[in-house]
């Protein structure tokens, strides 16, 4: 657990997952507390937590779970889209305690397929080499979902610009139109006008 | 996040995995950065390990930010302002902290989604040679091809999500601005035409004032 950050105790900081369906998320964490007198991080604050919330593309929550200062937690996409997985401290102290903050080691995992260490290990060579190209041909199922899903978002890229186009020539061809059309009722009325005035 | 090989090999690689080097991983991390925001990161490097920081903005605004990585002794080693993405690759000259961080203090309202990938060390071999009386055979050599080959694969994939994502994100940002100026002009058409209509109307009605001399 390498990658660390820092935020405010009661702040939430959420992360962007763009994922496709049918994945499995695997995040690890850890929390400590910054001690005013020490000057460092502890290392185990008893009693703190994180909450750990999943939102799915659809706004619907798929994971929302008090875990302990250090935890794994995972999830299986149903939806293509943005995940947003979020954290925040379960601490109730008010963040106007001066210098408090949390440190954050995060890794994320995402289409983890777990070698089965076991299987490796036996001295069967024939075996070792199977385990390995099975394990191949599941991270190329994964690129296929990648891809899979690439081209949906792709699609949804090219239906907007091709909106867009057919918008600007739909809107220039109204604001053409209004053009002439005020600008003949302009005429005539103020034609009418001056005639009814009698200045013509 | 994308996948992770461990490339794992029998105990006694473990052990000269240990030895060698740390372990090499990646953390690639997709969040949003508020305006007038800074969001730093971390992470403990051993002296010697290749590394490579490579960031994106996918949408917001201009779809820039600064950036800035600074080693344990705070010495900058990576400084860009307003950049959309770049790459960079150093050497860890020692052991320690080495500080990244993004910065969208530049802007006044808008608020970034930044993506980075921070490698730290080179992958471990898939068949370690320590403790090898023989060649790789043909079918390892071949998962070692393959293994390579989907490495690449997943950053092709990487770098062309991003890039997908950023142009979608423009081409959105496209259309609204163009249906909400497009309606804005037309009303103001609208507006501005019947308007002076009326002005003119209105210079000739007052019948009160005496002066009705008119030009003929």
């Amino acid at each position: 657990l390498a990658l660390y950050f820092h935020i405010g105790e009661r702040e939430e900081k959420c992360i962007i997952e763009d994922i496709p369906s049918d994945i499995l998320v695997v995040g690890n964490y850890k929390v400590q507390r910054w001690d005013i007198h020490k000057h460092d991080f502890l290392e185990a604050a008893p009693g703190l937590g994180m909450f750990v919330t999943v939102t799915s593309p659809s706004g619907e929550v798929l994971l929302s779970k008090l875990y302990g200062p250090q935890g794994t937690f995972s999830f299986t996409s149903y939806l293509s889209g943005e995940h947003i997985i979020c954290f925040q401290s379960n601490s109730t102290r008010f963040a106007v305690i001066a210098g408090s903050k949390l440190r954050i080691h995060l890794d994320i995992r995402v289409g983890e397929h777990f070698l089965d260490e076991s299987a490796i290990q036996a001295k069967d060579k024939v075996n070792e080499v199977n385990v390995r190209l099975e394990h191949l041909i599941e991270q190329i199922h994964h690129v296929t979902k990648e891809q899979d899903y690439e081209r949906e978002r792709e699609e949804k890229f090219r239906k907007t610009s091709e909106e867009t186009n057919s918008n600007i020539l739909w809107w220039a061809i109204v604001q053409t139109l209004i053009l002439i059309s005020v600008g003949i009722w302009q005429i005539k009325s103020l034609r009418d006008f001056f005639i009814s005035k009698k200045l013509v | 996040m994308f996948l992770r090989d461990y490339g794992a090999a029998g105990p006694w690689g473990w052990l000269t995995l240990l030895l060698v080097a740390c372990a090499a991983w990646a953390s690639e991390i997709t969040f949003e950065l508020p305006d007038n925001a800074k969001q730093c990161f971390y992470e403990e490097i051993v002296q010697g390990t290749k590394c490579t920081l490579e960031f994106q903005v996918i949408t917001g605004g201009h779809y820039d930010v600064d950036c800035r990585l600074e080693d344990p002794g705070g010495a900058v080693l990576y400084k860009e302002m307003k950049k959309q993405y770049d790459s960079f690759t150093f050497t860890a000259s020692r052991n320690g902290t080495y500080k990244f961080c993004f910065s969208n203090e530049f802007s006044t309202f808008t608020h970034k989604t930044v993506y980075f990938d921070f490698q730290v060390g080179e992958d471990p071999p898939l068949f370690p040679s320590e403790n090898r009386a023989t060649a790789l055979t043909q079918m390892e050599s071949a998962c070692v091809s393959i293994h390579e080959a989907l490495k690449s694969v997943i950053d092709y994939q990487t770098h062309f999500r991003l890039r997908e994502a950023q142009g979608r994100s423009r081409a959105e940002d496209l259309n609204t601005r163009v249906a909400y100026w497009s309606i804005g002009e037309a009303i103001i058409l609208l507006v501005v035409s019947i308007g002076q209509v009326f002005l003119l109307k209105s210079f000739f009605s007052d019948k009160r004032t005496t002066t009705t001399r008119v030009a003929s």
